[in-house]
């Protein structure tokens, strides 16, 4: 069987298969189907450094081949994953990645701080994109200076290699992989979820404004891959969109390192192990003998 | 818990808008506690999420619900022939814990009968049933529980109390002193705020099955929370924490 295992910032990943960070609870919630140790790494919900409530209903809207969400970032903070959840992956043997946001700069680098080095974590994935926080969030993630300034102030506070998650709601994605890079990141989460609306028809009204995920978001997340891989040398993450081994496969090829899987997880429990036996599948198959062969192997048309 | 294939073997019109929906499942899905609930998926249909539906009925592989035409999946499902596979996980969430008291009142609203049927069942005798709907037609909904009496109210007062099911119950509990009684209903949410308000003096122990739109069911995404009075954790996943509340701890 072709081999799967990742190296990401010197960390050994079992594959290169995530869950997309929000769509796996705290990682315990899975347990009765199936155990987290399966992934090549657990994300986590976005932390931030309190507690955060998160938004009021309507949180989730079906779409067409997709959905709406205004979760709001909902966590139990920074110090409590770490009483309460964080032993149950190290029990488990399961690398992590801990997703953190802030509302003020202040708060990213709080976040970064409070977050100690240990051999079970593998990067911080900075949430610089979020479409559901009112205060800020967003804001970081649009322009290439804020993301410059931003990267290189919580890059000095923390010696754990950081990943930037970007929105893909800006002029040209690749100008602010480039500012994340020079600022020092190492590595990119492309992308998050699309800033999106309903308006109800009969009610006249917009029940929902929030971020569109599922396979509607999938092409403008491949080309966001494809673009970023090419323009800057460090490891980028794909996700958005991924319903099967054959869109794993294209992210891959496109030139992700690793994928995350989110909304499909929501239709079918079982996606994300599917996916990992497929992809081995995929390799035998196909005769390489490594996953690395794949990657960003569209690269060299 | 599982995630098991499914083969619809019945799902036909009862009356109005409800159906009632059997599934013959690949799989045993074990102990069931009245209140869980199961996500449904059809495959090859237009609906891009899962529903999540109450266990009506269950009997070793047969699952039985009860659902109400009220949106675009509801329609789609109403009609999905017979012989159509499904998928089926469950069973999900928290449901009603029967404590052990003298009296045990289950009240429903509408297509709130679908949550408590299979507590009803539990319950057999043991059960008090009151329903409200909003005429004679509905009542048809009852007809495997019209052994235990219920009482019911309809809005036009073609059949029983004349009113609403929450009037009906208030002046029932005015009419009992001093016993061990338990309350478990499920309805709407205007109903759920007037029955809190109507025994707000009394704080009678009652459980609340409450239901919200839902993507994953398995309390992965935190989109279906329902608001608490906690202030430290004032919105918890109607999945996962619930779908029964106490209804002293939700805020409505």
């Amino acid at each position: 069987m072709g081999n799967i295992p990742l190296e990401l910032f010197g960390k050994t990943l079992k594959n290169p298969v995530m869950n997309a960070s929000g769509t796996l609870g705290y990682g315990k919630e899975i347990e009765p189907l199936w155990g987290v140790e399966t992934l090549g790494c657990y994300v986590t919900k976005g932390l931030s450094m309190k507690p955060h409530h998160g938004n009021p209903l309507p949180r989730i809207w079906e779409e067409k081949c997709g959905m709406i969400n205004s979760i709001g970032l909902q966590n139990i903070g920074i110090e409590r994953f770490f009483r309460e959840y964080f032993p149950f992956f190290k029990r488990k043997k399961t690398p992590v990645i801990v997703n953190f946001f802030g509302f003020t700069e202040d708060e990213y680098i709080g976040c970064a701080e409070m977050i100690k080095p240990d051999k079970q974590i593998v990067a911080l994935e900075m949430n610089l994109s979020c479409p559901n926080i009112k205060k800020g969030g967003i804001g970081f993630g649009k322009e290439a200076e804020t993301v410059y300034e931003i990267v290189k102030n919580v890059k000095t506070v923390t010696k754990i290699p950081l990943l930037a998650k970007l929105t893909p709601e800006v002029k040209n994605i690749v100008e602010i992989a480039v500012a994340a890079f020079e600022a020092g990141v190492d590595g990119l989460t492309l992308i998050n979820t699309i800033p999106a609306a309903v308006v109800d028809v009969n009610k006249r009204t917009v029940p929902i404004k929030g971020g569109l995920s599922g396979p509607i978001a999938r092409s403008v997340a491949l080309r966001a891959v494809y673009e970023c891989s090419k323009a800057v040398p460090i490891p980028i993450i794909g996700v958005g969109g991924i319903m099967d081994v054959r869109d794993a496969l294209a992210f891959l090829m496109a030139g992700a390192q690793a994928v995350q899987v989110g909304t499909a997880t929501f239709l079918d429990p079982y996606t994300i192990p599917k996916i990992i036996m497929e992809l081995r599948e995929y390799l035998d198959v196909n005769n390489y003998a490594d996953v690395k062969n794949i990657i960003g192997i569209t690269h060299d048309q | 818990m599982v995630d098991t294939e499914a083969q619809i073997i019945e799902n036909k019109n009862i009356v109005l808008d409800y159906f009632l929906l059997k599934l013959k499942l690949a799989k045993t899905m074990g102990k069931i506690m009245p209140g869980q609930f199961i996500m449904l998926k059809i495959p090859g249909n237009e609906v891009f999420l899962r529903r999540p539906f109450s266990i009506y009925d269950y009997d070793k592989d047969i699952l039985t619900v009860m659902y109400k035409v009220v949106g675009k999946g509801t329609e789609i499902l109403s009609k999905t022939s017979k012989d159509n596979s499904a998928f089926v996980l469950g069973p999900l969430g928290n449901g009603f814990r029967v404590n052990k008291r003298d009296v045990y009142l289950t009240v429903a609203g509408g297509i709130g009968i679908a949550g408590i049927h299979f507590l009803i069942k539990t319950l057999k005798e043991k059960a008090s049933v009151f329903f409200g709907c909003s005429s004679n037609i509905e009542t048809t909904l009852l007809k495997d529980i019209t052994h235990l009496n219920p009482m019911i109210s309809t809005l036009d007062g073609s059949y029983g109390y004349k009113g609403n099911v929450v009037e009906m119950l208030t002046n029932y509990l005015e009419t009992v002193e001093n016993v061990d009684q338990e309350l478990f209903i499920c309805g709407p949410e205007g109903m759920l705020k007037s029955l809190k308000a109507s025994i707000n003096k009394s704080k009678i122990s009652c459980q609340a099955l409450v239901e919200e739109r839902m993507a994953c069911g398995l309390g992965l995404c935190f989109g279906c929370v329902k608001k608490t009075i906690d202030e430290n954790e004032p919105y918890k996943r109607v999945c996962k924490e619930g779908p029964v509340f106490d209804l002293w701890e939700i805020s409505l």
